[in-house]
């Protein structure tokens, strides 16, 4: 009964504690974003535009590659390039995030090394700032493809997205401070990903042999939900479903072992 | 376990015990985390502790380095977790430890006090209910839409210094110095750490400078190899600790050390422009012995007569400073000292703000040795530094007799 209770008190913190930092600690996310737009942003004439720049000229690139160069606007119904920079903007968002989330305990090893640093913050840190850069981007690029009922409905995807990579980072975070080659790696890992999920091709695309992959793959769930919501299509409930379980699923042991390592973080760094 | 007495505790540690762990391989920290299993080799830094420390105490802390002070602190401060035990802090702990360590340099000052704050859990209404009166305190105001990278590292930490005093903290930890800065503003962060003292706010104060320490602490606590080693009132601990330190053959720090500036070693007489002057300076110093004035003088010991002649230059807006003098042996442990303030004597400074004051050393009781004097200027509660003047005068005294020791006691003898 009190393993029972134990474990019911662990689940309820691992949804709340993460979920809820972000809005117990506004004031210190608010000026850590300013830090981090300051980082990246200062001495450039741009300024706060740059990073918002950043992915919108990658799809431009993309756009003028797919749609102008290789000339596919017109391939299969809606068109290969709708398809691929709405599934591309959403992937570069994930992988971003990951990415960093190797280095997060580094990043900010500044600060909670010297001063009473909320950890809790750190995995909303490698979350916000990307949800900020990409939600406008993709609801921008959703109006210029999709119209304007598409644009309103872009407003939540990047968010639910990084909600439910949540315990991915909070993995990545330990593994990458522990576990250098992890961080190394992981751009790689995520590449081999991307050409396993359909992005830069439709789902049918793919051999019937290796059709495995998209069903073990959730973040090809991720595009099949995305393009249905955008373009208006029935919902796969059994997508949903299977994102949903597997971030139950895996956020309890991510967060435990992420608030396991805050003893070691502080000796550490 | 020792308990203060008081009823309304701040802090409470029970037990609370630090080691920290040392791993073969990084991957071996993970697994350890994952499995649960032992991989680490550990050393303590804290061995379990008990204390209780009610609101408004100042609490001292003294060990030599490694004794576990900067540990104990920095859990307190919260930048540490306890390995073992139980640590509780009702109240907003403010840390005078790294100052400046969470400012981002690409960052204006304005932004950085925002982030600070935030860090402290201080909420956007709370930070600028305080700005006003943090940037009036450092005194920075035309620099505070600037990049912190472009203030000096005076300006950093008045300005860091200036966030956490104002955070509004119960609790506040300070190592090692009472003062930051140099000049006015060391004045000014020395009266504002008094002010939390006479406000009530718990106090904990770590240095290497037990006269401050003794002064200003209403309980010390000695470590020791990570463990309590004395616990209780300051003149207890501060003289078991001061025996400890001899007995170590240590080298022991004269009673004040953190001189705020220091005046030129060999010098006997101190000349400070006037234009310069912010805060109280030493003007001059004359050592005599039997009426004969020079830097280094042969002494007879229970003969002699020294006088020591400082002259200083006050400032209107502050007290009338006082003057503190310490004699030193030749391996740099305090042999005597002497203060205005501990004897009463209130100094007084003229129209022009000078003022002189001087001490005269009678028979002069110390037996053979090499002794040196430095003269401090001290404010008027005789606890804030303004100049420390090292080496005024050098004295090699010689004996007729032969007494043991340091020091010739008065004494009478009687032939029953």
């Amino acid at each position: 009964m009190t393993f029972l209770l134990r474990l019911l008190r662990l689940c309820a913190d691992s949804l709340s504690i993460p979920l809820l930092a972000p809005v117990k600690h506004r004031a210190l996310v608010r000026m850590l974003v300013q830090r981090e737009i300051a980082s990246r942003t200062s001495g450039t004439a741009l300024g706060r535009l740059w990073p918002l720049l950043q992915p919108a000229l990658q799809i431009l690139g993309f756009w003028f590659l797919f749609a102008v160069v290789y000339d596919m606007r017109n391939v299969r119904g809606p068109g290969f390039a709708q398809y691929m920079l709405l599934s591309m903007l959403p992937w570069l968002c994930f992988s971003e995030v990951l990415v960093r989330a190797t280095g997060l305990f580094r990043e900010f090893s500044p600060l909670f090394t010297r001063s009473r640093f909320p950890l809790e913050v750190l995995p909303t840190m490698a979350l916000v700032m990307p949800m900020l850069v990409y939600t406008p981007v993709l609801v921008l690029t959703a109006m210029w493809l999709l119209g304007l009922v598409a644009a309103l409905k872009a407003v939540v995807v990047i968010p639910l997205l990084l909600v439910w990579t949540l315990p991915l980072v909070l993995l990545c975070a330990v593994a990458g401070l522990f576990v250098r080659d992890f961080g190394q790696a992981l751009p790689f890992v995520l590449t081999l990903l991307m050409y396993l999920t359909p992005i830069l091709y439709f789902p049918d695309m793919l051999p019937a042999g290796m059709r495995i992959w998209l069903w073990l793959n959730p973040m090809s769930d991720w595009m099949l939900l995305i393009h249905a919501w955008l373009n208006g299509g029935v919902l796969p409930l059994e997508s949903v479903a299977r994102l949903l379980a597997l971030w139950l699923l895996l956020l309890v042991p991510c967060w435990l072992w992420f608030r396991r390592t805050e003893l070691h973080v502080r000796e550490l760094l | 376990m020792v308990d203060s007495g008081f009823g309304n505790k701040v802090i409470s540690l029970i037990g609370v015990g630090k080691s920290y762990r040392s791993y073969t391989r990084d991957i071996d920290r993970a697994l350890e985390i994952l499995t649960g299993k032992v991989r680490h080799y550990q050393y303590d830094a804290l061995q379990p502790l008990s204390l209780q420390v009610a609101k408004g105490e100042v609490i001292g802390v003294v060990g030599k380095n490694g004794a576990g002070k900067s540990t104990l602190l920095k859990l307190l401060a919260g930048t540490l977790q306890p390995s073992s035990g139980q640590l509780e802090i009702n109240g907003r702990v403010s840390a005078i430890l790294e100052l400046g360590a969470s400012f981002h340099p690409e960052m204006t000052g304005h932004d950085n006090v925002y982030l600070t704050c935030a860090i402290q859990g201080l909420s956007r209404q709370e930070t600028a209910a305080a700005y006003e009166a943090i940037v009036n305190f450092a005194g920075i105001g035309e620099f505070m839409q600037r990049p912190v990278k472009t203030y000096s590292s005076g300006m950093v930490m008045r300005l860091a210094f200036a966030i956490a005093t104002h955070v509004d903290p119960d609790i506040l930890i300070i190592d090692e110095a009472l003062s930051v800065g140099d000049g006015v503003f060391a004045r000014r962060s020395f009266d504002r750490i008094m002010e939390f003292r006479q406000a009530g706010k718990t106090i904990f104060f770590c240095s290497h400078s037990l006269y401050q320490v003794e002064a200003l602490c209403d309980r010390v606590l000695w470590l020791d190899g990570g463990r309590v080693r004395a616990e209780g009132a300051p003149a207890k601990v501060i003289t078991a600790y001061g025996d400890f330190l001899q007995q170590e053959s240590a080298i022991v720090q004269p009673p004040l050390v953190t001189a705020t500036a220091e005046a030129a070693s060999t010098a006997t007489t101190v000349a400070t422009p006037v234009a310069a002057q912010a805060v109280p300076r030493v003007m001059a110093v004359k050592v005599r012995v039997d009426g004969t004035e020079a830097r280094v003088h042969a002494v007879q010991s229970g003969k002699s007569r020294i006088e020591v002649e400082v002259r200083f230059l006050s400032v209107a807006a502050l007290p009338v400073p006082s003057v503190g003098l310490v004699i030193l042996g030749g391996d740099g442990r305090y042999v005597a000292s002497m203060g205005t303030v501990n004897d009463g004597i209130a100094l007084r400074a003229g129209a022009d703000l000078t003022g002189s004051v001087m001490v005269t050393l009678p028979d002069f009781p110390l037996l053979k040795g090499c002794y040196v004097i430095e003269v401090y200027l001290l404010c008027e509660q005789g606890l804030h530094i303004y100049e420390r003047v090292r080496q005024v005068a050098e004295l090699n005294v010689e004996q007729r007799g032969l007494e043991l020791g340091i020091v010739t006691l008065p004494h009478q003898w009687q032939v029953l």
